[in-house]
């Protein structure tokens, strides 16, 4: 089952990391705030709103854009997929800081940038409806 | 499970670290292995401000692994009690530590000069900081919040109270959480630590994910949806303030009563009403019960050139119900503005809250006593409900002003014992009372507590849901044993205090198994006793009598939802807990000395 979602209400957020635990449970099995595809990042100081971000699906991904060797490959229900077959782990950051939001991370073992799958189970987790989200078809 | 514990010595600038499974596999994280290393590493009558003096931090098994595992433990040698300090907080903290590869941290040693502790994974620095020395806590932590695309950052630092060595500072966690009790913040002060500041970036392997995820949806549909937890989320802890002033259980006017005609003014209601400006969360905790409130003051005046102001300065400050209590009803402060200005003032300064209100309370008494006059105060008239003059007292304490004001930093009972007044400096067991007069289990709870908190043992909880029922003292004894036994296993996991409802037995032994720990419900009982047992064998060893631990008499003439609180029941329960304990094999002192001659 996969999922649309969407970042509609961070003003929302209280930072309760539910989104981020879930989604590197999901991803790779682990707890770690580094290995996800959602992220809930602290401007300066806890006394500021938190911002969140997920992927917001493009229709023309400007990581997929930059890579030279189209390891990214736009779907046609926009966002991207990751052909690792021909992802070299370059470590160049290029898809990763061309992504405006910054909603792609790099997975420091495989050096691959770290792909949302439309799982959906940040927005199922977040106690605080920060995500839309409905199936698709 | 990590049982990696990171040593740092400020003395000489070094880190290094000490894997210990030993210790792990028998305590598994938190308290637990915190009160191991306690007994381990703080020699035998050590003074509090040693430089040897260790400050112990352990993070539970647990962290972010499951919903509300977020609790950090800090265990150091008191400066308040010259005994045992321990202090929880959550925050960003123990799961920090967590990412970085650590569940301790120990910090030995002192600088000469200002210095903080900077980790990044396995890079561990001591730095200078003579720019962040005289800062807020809250300023502290914006100067060294990373801005960091990965991983998860804790800061934490002592305020000018710590600085000061004030006795009851506390050190502030992530801008709005604490390791409140028992004077952590001058331990920092007088090692010149001004702050740590973790950036965790590693994982949490799971061994089993698929049964970890089952159990971790289970729960967090019960932390969201259940009733329990819905008090926190709501209005938080600060629910309280009416439903103990309906029950005739709320301290005021430093516990001459138990309601106050203005607890509407300043109730957790009101505040949602009006003041509430964000709720938040600690890392993998749904919940949300901090609670900040919007504290407006007017920008600049000059600036306006006496024009009608426009533009106002907002900050934002945590309440929750035990400093609105202390600040609050117990100051007769019937202003919510009032009360969040104070609260603000002991943020700002790195003070525990709740102390420093059963200071202010004391001051104000003893002064319409004559105990002391305009000479010690400096010329300050503390009047209750004038939050102006409370706040020129915090300062003047916190700034030790004279020698009035430096023993009133050093807390309640140090003041009474100079200046008179014991039986109205409402402190049990040396640390400032909770605000609950709720009956014999706020009373003998936090006595008896080894941390002498209300959360110890949650004498004050029992003591509301055993209202009008037959149950007898012995009764009321035996469940704060059993409650603070299992809530050493709690807080060795992570567990949030507020959570613990949802961490049964059962549902602890079900989590543990998918990280590959089986234990019985029994085998973890006796964990947390044993973790009791290690604390007072400390607390023995540095010099603590139960049976001499003395009440304040007020506590006997105020009007509890039990009537008026018997000495000689407290004496009998306090009997009957020194039996049973001693029955597993604890060694207190042998002769419960009678505690009528304490009250003297
Ligand atoms: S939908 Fe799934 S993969 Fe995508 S960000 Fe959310 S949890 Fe991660
Ligand atoms: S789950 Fe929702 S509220 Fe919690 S951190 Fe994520 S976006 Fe914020
Ligand atoms: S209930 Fe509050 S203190 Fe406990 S973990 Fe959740 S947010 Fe943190």
């Amino acid at each position: 089952m996969k999922f649309h979602i969407e970042v509609v209400h961070p003003e929302r957020c209280i930072g309760c990391y539910s989104c981020v635990y879930a989604c590197s449970r999901h991803l790779f099995n682990i707890i770690d705030p580094s290995k996800v595809a959602v992220f809930v990042r602290v401007n300066g100081t806890l006394a500021n709103p938190f911002t969140v971000i997920a992927c917001r699906f493009c229709k023309n991904p400007e990581c997929a854009l930059v890579c030279p060797r189209g390891a990214l490959q736009p779907l046609p229900e926009g966002g991207i997929t990751l052909i690792v077959s021909k992802c070299e782990g370059c470590k160049t950051f290029d898809c990763i800081t061309a992504c405006m939001i910054r909603a792609l991370a790099l997975d420091k073992m495989t050096n691959f940038p770290i792909i949302c799958d439309r799982c959906g189970d940040c927005a199922k987790y977040c106690p605080h409806n920060v995500f839309k989200y409905e199936e698709m078809k | 499970m990590s049982s990696r514990i990171l040593y740092v010595n400020l003395s000489e600038r070094s880190s290094r670290v000490v894997d210990r499974p030993d210790l792990f596999s028998k305590y598994l994280g938190g308290s637990g292995i915190a009160s191991k290393l306690l007994l381990e590493e703080v020699r035998p009558g050590i003074d509090p401000f040693s430089p040897e003096a260790p400050i112990i931090f352990a993070a539970g098994y647990m962290t972010g692994v499951f919903p509300c595992m977020v609790k950090a433990i800090a265990m150091f040698k008191s400066p308040l009690t010259k005994n045992l300090g321990e202090s929880h907080s959550g925050g960003h903290f123990a799961s920090a530590l967590r990412f970085a590869g650590y569940s301790a941290l120990v910090i030995h040693g002192a600088s000469e000069h200002p210095i903080i502790i900077k980790i990044i994974d396995d890079e561990v620095k001591v730095k200078m900081a003579d720019s962040l020395w005289g800062l807020s806590p809250l300023d502290v932590e914006k100067a060294l919040r990373e801005c960091s695309y990965d991983g998860m950052q804790s800061v934490i630092s002592c305020g000018k109270a710590g600085e000061n060595l004030v006795c009851y500072s506390n050190v502030i966690v992530d801008r709005f959480h604490h390791f409140g009790r028992l004077g952590l913040g001058a331990i920092f002060g007088s090692k010149k630590l001004k702050a740590i500041s973790i950036l965790g970036r590693k994982g949490i392997p799971l061994e089993n994910p698929l049964a970890v995820k089952e159990i971790y949806e289970k729960l967090h549909h019960k932390v969201v949806t259940s009733d329990e937890m819905s008090k926190y989320h709501n209005l938080g802890t600060s629910a309280n303030m009416l439903e103990l002033n309906e029950l005739g259980a709320l301290p005021t006017h430093n516990f001459k009563e138990s309601r106050f005609k203005d607890a509407e003014r300043i109730s957790g209601e009101t505040m949602a009403e009006s003041l509430l400006r964000r709720k938040i969360s600690c890392p993998g905790c749904p919940i949300a019960c901090i609670h900040l409130a919007g504290l407006k003051t007017s920008f600049a005046p000059e600036h306006e050139r006496g024009k009608k102001e426009i533009f106002y300065e907002e900050v934002l400050v945590p309440y929750n119900y035990e400093a609105m209590y202390a600040l609050g009803n117990n100051l007769l402060i019937k202003d919510k503005r009032d009360l969040i200005l104070l609260i603000y003032r002991c943020e700002s300064l790195g003070l525990d809250a709740m102390m420093m209100g059963t200071v202010l309370a004391w001051v104000t008494e003893a002064f319409e006593e004559g105990r002391i006059t305009l000479d010690e105060t400096l010329g300050i008239k503390p009047a209750w409900g004038d939050a102006e003059a409370y706040i020129k007292i915090i300062d003047n304490t916190v700034e030790m002003k004279n020698k009035f004001y430096a023993k009133l930093a050093q807390g309640v009972v140090a003041a009474s014992e100079k200046y008179g007044g014991r039986e109205y400096a409402m402190a049990l067991g040396n640390n400032g009372m909770a605000g609950y007069i709720t009956g014999y289990g706020a009373i003998l709870g936090p006595l008896v507590g080894a941390r002498h908190s209300h959360l110890s043992n949650s004498g004050y909880s029992i003591d509301q849901k055993i209202i009008n029922q037959p149950i007898s003292i012995e009764q009321i004894v035996d469940f704060l044993i059993d409650q603070e036994d299992w809530l050493y296993v709690l807080y060795s996991l992570g567990v949030c205090y507020f959570a613990r409802r949802i961490y049964s037995k059962e549902v602890v032994c079900e989590a543990l198994k998918t990280l590959g720990i089986d234990k019985t419900q029994d085998e973890l009982m006796k964990m947390g006793k044993e973790i009791f047992h290690n604390l007072y064998k400390f607390k023995v060893r540095e010099g603590f009598e139960l049976s001499e631990q003395n009440i304040p008499k007020r506590i006997f003439e105020v009007q509890t939802p039990h009537g008026k609180l018997e000495f000689e029941k407290i004496k009998s329960m306090m009997d009957y807990y020194i039996k049973k304990r001693e029955k597993e094999g604890l060694h207190l002192k042998p002769e419960a000395k009678a505690l009528k001659e304490l009250l003297k």
